[in-house]
């Protein structure tokens, strides 16, 4: 088949048109991928540490969080969670009456997580997320030896 | 880019250059959170969901202990940054951590472990971080399920 020949003096020109669909393509796709980005968020624990200190120090009450091999949560001995309870909501609560008594006395509410050795991580997250949503700041992480 | 006014009658005509500068800057936009925002976690690893942390602070230095777990063998596997660790050499790791940190009190631990990984394994992690002087710590998880 015979191609036509272009016009020598025919000038395409910039088009418009198809430049904006493109964009338009390319805006949405960008546009729902921002909606489904995985972020990388942490929950920020300090390790206990031994400090020399001049005067004496008044020690506050420390709070034990116990999580089982099955995932089940207990505060200081006390079930607050049961292995399908992901919202935690009873131990939500708790932490919050007890920050709030802590602000109260003035004094420092200290957290201690305490996991069995074969609790699943998942589960130890969960709990750090709640303390972090009760925005606890003093919380540290250990597992309890039960050999 | 944008020019031009409306018709001489006063009849205000679509004006596509300045469309398209409003266009481009949302492009920009959109393409600039979704490219900075991207995970670089080790594939074999399953973060948990932890969406009331903070997001992470690209800023401050940190040690990167990512740990994978093997449900076959019931093991957990260490990576610092993407270095292969010996779990068995706690002193060799504690060294190379310590000099890692230097001087740097901030210097931090980020914690990057398998949702079904077993705790006792974090917790031998932290103990290398102790050994190492470092006390501050992170749990590295998600904001929202995959």
């Amino acid at each position: 088949m015979r191609q036509p020949t272009p016009h020598p003096d025919a000038n395409p020109g910039f088009q418009i048109a198809p430049m904006i669909d493109v964009v338009f393509v390319i805006m949405l796709f960008f546009m729902v991928m921002a909606g489904t980005v995985k972020v990388e968020h942490e929950l920020k624990t300090t390790l206990p540490g031994n400090a020399e200190t001049a005067k004496e120090t008044e020690m506050p009450d420390e709070i034990n969080i116990g999580i089982s091999e099955s995932g089940e949560v207990t505060l200081n001995d006390d079930p607050v969670g049961s292995v399908q309870d992901k919202e935690l909501k009873n131990l939500y609560t708790q932490m919050v009456v007890m920050k709030k008594a802590a602000e109260q006395a003035k004094t420092k509410l200290l957290i201690t997580v305490q996991a069995e050795e074969t609790a699943r991580y998942e589960r130890v997250i969960n709990v750090l997320d709640i303390l972090a949503l009760a925005e606890v700041s003093n919380v540290t992480f250990a597992v309890a030896d039960t050999e | 880019m944008a020019g031009g006014g409306g018709g001489a009658e006063g009849e205000p005509e679509f004006q596509v250059a300045p469309m398209i500068d409003v266009l481009l800057v949302l492009l920009i936009f959109f393409m600039s959170i979704t490219s900075s925002q991207v995970l670089k976690v080790d594939k074999n690893i399953k973060l948990p969901v932890a969406s009331h942390g903070v997001k992470r602070d690209d800023k401050a230095t940190a040690g990167l202990i990512n740990i994978s777990w093997d449900a076959t063998t019931g093991q957990a596997r260490y990576k610092l940054d993407d270095r292969e660790l010996d779990a068995n050499d706690k002193d060799g790791i504690a060294k190379e951590l310590a000099a890692r940190k230097g001087t740097n009190e901030k210097y931090r631990l980020l914690i990057r472990a398998d949702r079904e990984c077993h705790a006792k394994y974090i917790s031998k992690a932290l103990e290398w971080g102790a050994e190492a002087g470092i006390d501050n710590i992170a749990f590295s998880g998600l904001n929202h399920e995959e």
